[in-house]
């Protein structure tokens, strides 16, 4: 683009900005690292003063935020706040990161917490008070979030001195859920929390007054399964991109481009061109079955079975192009740091443009009659309304801020792999509805098979892997980022020893969507539930067990999964049934 | 109105549905499947025990049996390719075979033994096996920098032990020598 001013001089007018609006004694350092990073070092108790500044004043959101255990280095824990700098710069192609970081004395593991300042930092707070043991002060919900409720107190596994094979003996202690706004006539709905199928169980407490749900708690992380540790201690750079793809089930390779480019980012690898095309194509196919995925189940909650049978025989496809150009249909295992394993021959290439040719055809189709019918778009309308304001102020990623009308989109903000040849426009739609999600989403898979063709079609020569001897820099720092289906993931790694990593934090796209959950579903019925949570694209099938509790009586119903999906099935069916639950 | 579409379409598609197992599910030709040894070529040189991420493949040298014991187990393998990538005799390679239900861990592991190689001098066993030594050997005779060469690939018939005191006794004679 022409007339636009050059990343390097966005970085440095923020880099002003900083000093103009931090307090002077607040910074310690500032440097600025690549052509869109700056890290500034500022002193503990300034913290929030320096967050709220940054997230609010310079319209930042909070991409991640990690802790570190620097005891070996130099006796202090450390804490970034990762902050992606989008509002008011939309058009620039390159936007810049702030990260913020500041560090904690291993004798005192306290810091001010900033979350009262900037509510999506949160959970971040709470599972570095988890792992690491530092303690944030003023948190509104200082309760357990990622370690298991057994666990004993005191017991930090992500700090340096843990060792990935123990095992500590167990302390049942039960979890609190929020009694908050439990007053007469409110009933607790517990919905517990493990099924094979889902990709991340997790209990939800809904308080409801009659059918409507007043509030939601939730409970997660029951599958925490500690994999950074494992990387940290037991595997090699290159094994721990193949670990990486198995964080998800369903974007795995996301993940694993993230940490590749975080490692690549931290040692300033540079990765051949074809590589980064054949990332793209890979992201956009794993985009697409995603997608249609989670279009389907939606159609499977309204009662619409026609709709999730027919994408679910056109994402087959999808499954056979994955295939074609990875040997695998779920896992690629294409990535090596420094670029990919696998090239794309040219009679394949034309085999899946082919392929993609009949798929484009057939899901328009489909879109066309699922949208048409009245019954399903009535079910999705004004449904689970998240507005904007909630959407900026938690930081959300993904399907879910677009469809709150906010143009967050980690391949047009801050372009990565083919993304900088190949534009893409974010699909916005203002509905903050159920529906508007899912418009997103049809629009994405649409501009998804667009970009699969043209990437195929126009795939630059040249080598597919960067075969220079990695020089490794010891503690060097790198961000790595990719769009999932369901939005940003963001990868943080410190470079160590013995070809390991000294840190690595992935940071998934539901990370950041989960805590809208609550502002999402107020005011809405229990029938409803499944529907919103399905719109968030986490787990559906989490819901297996649902009981219910009534506070005077103690009287307690279980329900099944099957029959909560049926009640929800039967008011698509007749909008002005009111099921009995209890 | 759309109801009517729907039938109509839908009744046009015919069945999707797969019979397998009846059928066999037909898989591309660069599937990646089962990874597969082919022993007779394979060294136990054990870069692709160092490789693997799932760290399913297992090389073990076994001194009391003089053997070096290679191992596979399916269950755990993730079918990446790492293993034929970095193999220096393309003795692995993954087939397209994905059926791999079994009902013990022990159907799912392969093993293959390999006799070490022996120390010319002192006849005790190597770290390698035979097949590794004869590979070095005859790189090494193929090898551009014959003479040089050749005075070394007598050396690496003999364990460490020997080597250290072979050379230290060279070097001994080549000072007296000076």
């Amino acid at each position: 683009m022409s007339g636009e001013a050059s990343p390097r001089e966005v970085l440095e007018k923020y880099v002003e900005r900083l000093k103009q609006l931090l307090p002077r004694e607040a910074i310690v350092d500032i440097k600025v690292k690549g052509k869109d990073k700056v890290y500034v070092e500022v002193k503990r108790e300034y913290l929030p003063e320096v967050l709220e500044k940054v997230y609010w004043e310079l319209g930042g959101y909070l991409s991640s935020m990690v802790g570190t255990d620097d005891r070996n280095i130099d006796s202090h824990y450390r804490l970034y706040y990762i902050i992606s700098i989008e509002e008011d710069i939309r058009h620039l192609q390159w936007k810049p990161w702030i990260v913020v970081y500041t560090k904690v004395p291993w004798d005192d593991p306290s810091f001010k917490s900033t979350t009262p300042k900037v509510p999506a930092a949160s959970w971040y707070e709470r599972e570095v008070k988890d792992l690491l043991g530092l303690e944030p002060i003023g948190h509104p919900d200082p309760r357990r979030l990622a370690l298991p409720d057994d666990w004993p107190e005191g017991l930090y596994p992500m700090r340096k001195d843990f060792k990935f094979y123990e095992r500590p003996p167990r302390q049942p202690k039960p979890y609190m859920f929020r009694p908050e706004k439990v007053s007469e006539g409110i009933v607790q709905i517990p919905m517990s929390p493990i099924h094979a199928l889902a990709d991340e169980p997790s209990q939800f407490r809904l308080f409801v007054d009659g059918e409507r749900i007043v509030d939601v708690d939730y409970r997660m992380f029951y599958v925490f399964r500690g994999l950074e540790k494992l990387a940290e201690e037991r595997f090699t750079y290159n094994q721990t991109a193949f670990l990486a793809e198995r964080v998800c089930g369903i974007c795995g390779y996301a993940h694993s481009t993230a940490y590749c480019e975080a490692v690549e980012d931290a040692l300033d690898i540079e990765v051949p061109e074809r590589a980064e095309y054949i990332r793209t194509i890979m992201l956009e196919v794993e985009r697409l079955h995603s997608h249609m995925l989670n279009l389907g189940i939606a159609c499977h909650l309204t009662a619409f079975d026609w709709g999730f049978m027919e994408l679910f025989r056109i994402r087959e496809k999808i499954m056979k192009i994955a295939e074609i150009l990875s040997g695998g249909r779920k896992t690629y295992g294409m990535n090596l740091v420094g670029g990919v394993r696998r090239d794309i021959p040219r009679d394949k290439a034309k085999k899946v443009i082919e392929l993609l040719k009949t798929v484009r055809e057939e899901f328009k189709r489909a879109i066309d009659i699922i949208t048409s019918n009245e019954l399903f778009v009535r079910r999705c309308e004004g449904v689970g309304i998240l507005p904007k304001k909630v959407a900026r102020a938690l930081s959300v990623v993904g399907p879910l801020v677009r469809g709150s009308g906010i143009p967050r989109d980690v391949r047009y903000d801050h372009p990565y792999a083919a993304y900088k040849y190949i534009r893409v426009k974010p699909a916005v739609e203002s509905g903050c509805d159920v529906l508007s999600r899912l418009m997103v989403r049809a629009r994405e898979v649409l501009d998804a098979l667009d970009i699969v063709e043209h990437a195929l079609d126009q795939l630059p020569g040249g080598p597919i892997l960067n075969e220079e001897k990695i020089e490794l820099v010891e503690y060097a720092k790198g961000i790595g980022y990719d769009e999932a289906p369901r939005g940003e993931n963001v990868h943080f790694v410190v470079i160590g020893k013995d070809s390991r990593v000294h840190k690595w934090r992935v940071r998934a796209a539901t990370y950041n969507n989960w805590p809208a959950l609550p502002y999402m579903s107020r005011d809405y019925t229990i029938t409803d539930f499944p529907l919103i949570v399905a719109s968030l694209d986490p787990c559906y099938s989490c819901t297996e067990r649902v009981v219910i509790v009534d506070v005077k009586s103690g009287k307690t119903v279980t329900v099944s999964y099957a029959r909560l999906v049926h009640l929800s099935r039967k008011v698509s069916q007749n909008p002005t049934h009111t099921p009995q639950l209890l | 109105m759309s109801f009517i579409r729907l039938v109509e379409y839908s009744s046009r598609r015919g069945v999707a549905t797969h019979p397998y197992p009846e059928k066999p599910f037909e898989v591309d030709e660069l599937y990646r499947g089962r990874p597969v040894l082919d022993a007779s070529v394979c060294i136990g040189c054990g870069a692709c025990a160092n490789a693997c991420p799932a760290e399913t493949i297992r090389v073990e040298t076994d001194y009391e049996k003089g053997v070096r014991r290679w191992t596979i187990c399916y269950d755990r393998c993730i079918f990446c390719a790492r293993c034929q990538e970095v193999c220096p005799v393309n003795a692995i390679e993954l087939s397209r075979e994905f059926e791999l239900a079994a009902r013990s861990r022990e159907d799912l592991t392969v093993v293959a033994e390999f006799k070490l190689g022996s120390c010319a001098k002192c006849n005790s066993y190597l770290d390698v096996s035979i097949r590794h030594v004869e590979l070095a050997q005859k790189l090494l005779e193929k090898s551009e920098l014959v003479n040089i060469m050749r005075e070394l690939a007598k050396y690496t018939v003999m364990c460490m032990k020997c080597r250290r005191s072979f050379f230290v006794e060279k070097l001994g004679e080549a000072t007296r020598g000076g």
